[in-house]
């Protein structure tokens, strides 16, 4: 799914957070959102994804580039990931019934993404008995259930496992591939910006630094900016 | 010490013989307190998740009145719903001063605000996170409202339960408008406070005991459906 943003502008209590110019990111894009904390990162995403309405400036989800956030098409992993006080099964169905799937089929794609992510062992599992990795890997499995056009992640692997974060990043990949899902990860680490994405958005206090190819922005970006993030100089 | 003993197995005597005006005092006891549970609950509960969930001008105002009434004095109730609808009161022709009515009207004001200030408590913690994953998930208002009450099953009971127990074990707002009538609006407290003052330890002491195996079995619903719920 193709975003659009030009203008776009949000503010909390008179502050602007976020103040987007104009940014394209193109459908099928596997993009990855680095800058130090504040920069305006997770406010990005939780306006892409409905969570927050932009205080001005325009937001265009599409090839019809509409305004309306297309909440049946597109999904967001947190964090935290919130799971509903039931088992891995009935988590990573809940989107398939409210699209209104039929039993049979919710069962086979349930399956079919529990044996994928190596959740088999856990399907009847209640929610609040799981690791911080299987908690995770639920999560993105519901998140993948419904074949999201646009899968946004705030963060997914900063609590899990070399070994969860690898099958993470894996199926990511996999989707971003086969499936032809938009994905936008924001992560702090850079070595997984470059392993997974193959853009690379850089932000610092709102606004967008530098923007391309994975491979060029963290090996030889344009920006000085970006340069000294990068070289691990800018935390502010 | 030996008049308790006495006393206590002279309640066990009675409750086992079965005397026919405790049954019925028992009786009125529940429908009146479980009547104005579940009004206070109609109440309470949309209106504990909407402040809950909403931000609007003078809500911390609003409140402060919940916390307030949560801890409303149960005569305080009694008084006001009885200058209401006393004979002279704006509700005086409703014509239901001394009746089990009354009673429920009472235990309402005493109630909801429980149950209101529960409810909002709850939701205020855990509805942020619910509502993101409904709408993350692609769920309409009214998906979402289930997922909420779903999430939330086990503190909202609770809720409701704090507020049986507030109804069930109070005396004075139903004294001042029952009146503690034989036979029409006597209650277990009102007649726990009646059998003292006459001395009559022994049947005083069997309707506590009513009163506390009442509170048992209400506690031991909850804790099965949590115990259920959390397995």
């Amino acid at each position: 799914m193709k975003l659009y943003m030009e203008n776009l502008i949000k503010e909390f209590e008179g502050r602007r957070v976020l103040d987007i110019r104009e940014l394209l990111i193109e459908s099928g894009a596997l993009c990855g959102i680095i800058g130090p904390n504040g920069a305006g990162k997770s406010t990005l995403l939780n306006l892409i994804a409905g969570l927050m309405k932009p205080t001005d400036g325009s937001l265009l989800y599409g090839e019809e580039e509409t305004a309306v956030a297309p909440f049946r098409e597109m999904t967001m992993v947190f964090q935290a990931p919130y799971l509903i006080r039931t088992t891995v099964d009935k988590n990573i169905a809940y989107p398939l019934k409210l699209r209104g799937w039929g039993n049979a089929q919710i069962e086979e794609r349930v399956g079919e993404l529990a044996e994928e992510l190596g959740l088999t062992d856990f399907r009847k599992q209640k929610s609040w008995k799981l690791s911080g990795g299987e908690t995770q890997k639920v999560a993105l499995a519901r998140a993948l259930s419904f074949r999201p056009k646009l899968l946004l992640l705030d963060e997914p692997t900063a609590n899990v496992d070399p070994a969860t974060t690898a099958e993470i990043e894996r199926m990511l990949r996999k989707i971003n591939e086969k499936e032809g899902t938009t994905v936008i990860l924001i992560t702090h680490n850079l070595v997984q910006a470059k392993r997974v994405c193959r853009e690379v958005l850089f932000m610092n206090q709102g606004k967008v630094v530098e923007f391309g190819a994975a491979e060029r922005v963290l090996r030889d970006p344009e920006q000085e900016l970006t340069k000294r993030f990068v070289d691990g100089e800018l935390f502010t | 010490m030996e008049q308790i003993a006495i006393a206590f197995q002279a309640a066990i005597e009675l409750l086992v013989t079965g005397d026919t005006a405790l049954y019925e005092i028992v009786g009125l006891s529940l429908m009146v307190s479980l009547s104005s549970v579940v009004l206070s609950a109609c109440l309470g509960v949309p209106c504990g998740a909407l402040i809950g969930t909403h931000s609007f001008a003078l809500k911390n105002a609003l409140l402060r009145v919940i916390y307030t009434l949560m801890s409303l004095p149960p005569v305080i109730a009694g008084l006001v719903v009885f200058l209401l609808i006393m004979r002279r009161g704006p509700l005086g022709a409703w014509g239901i001063t001394y009746t089990p009515a009354a009673m429920i009207i009472a235990q309402v004001c005493l109630v909801t605000p429980i149950i209101t200030g529960l409810t909002y408590n709850i939701v205020r913690d855990r509805a942020p996170k619910v509502k993101a994953l409904a709408a993350t998930m692609g769920a309409g208002r009214l998906d979402a409202l289930k997922l909420l009450i779903f999430e939330l099953r086990i503190g909202i009971l609770a809720a409701i339960v704090t507020g049986l127990g507030r109804a069930l074990s109070e005396v004075g707002a139903v004294m001042i408008v029952g009146g503690n009538i034989k036979g029409k609006t006597r209650v277990m407290t009102t007649y726990i406070a009646q059998l003292k003052s006459m001395g009559d330890y022994s049947t005083a002491i069997a309707v506590g005991i009513v009163l506390l195996i009442l509170a048992f079995l209400i506690n031991t619903f909850l804790y099965n459906v949590q115990q259920k719920v959390e397995k």
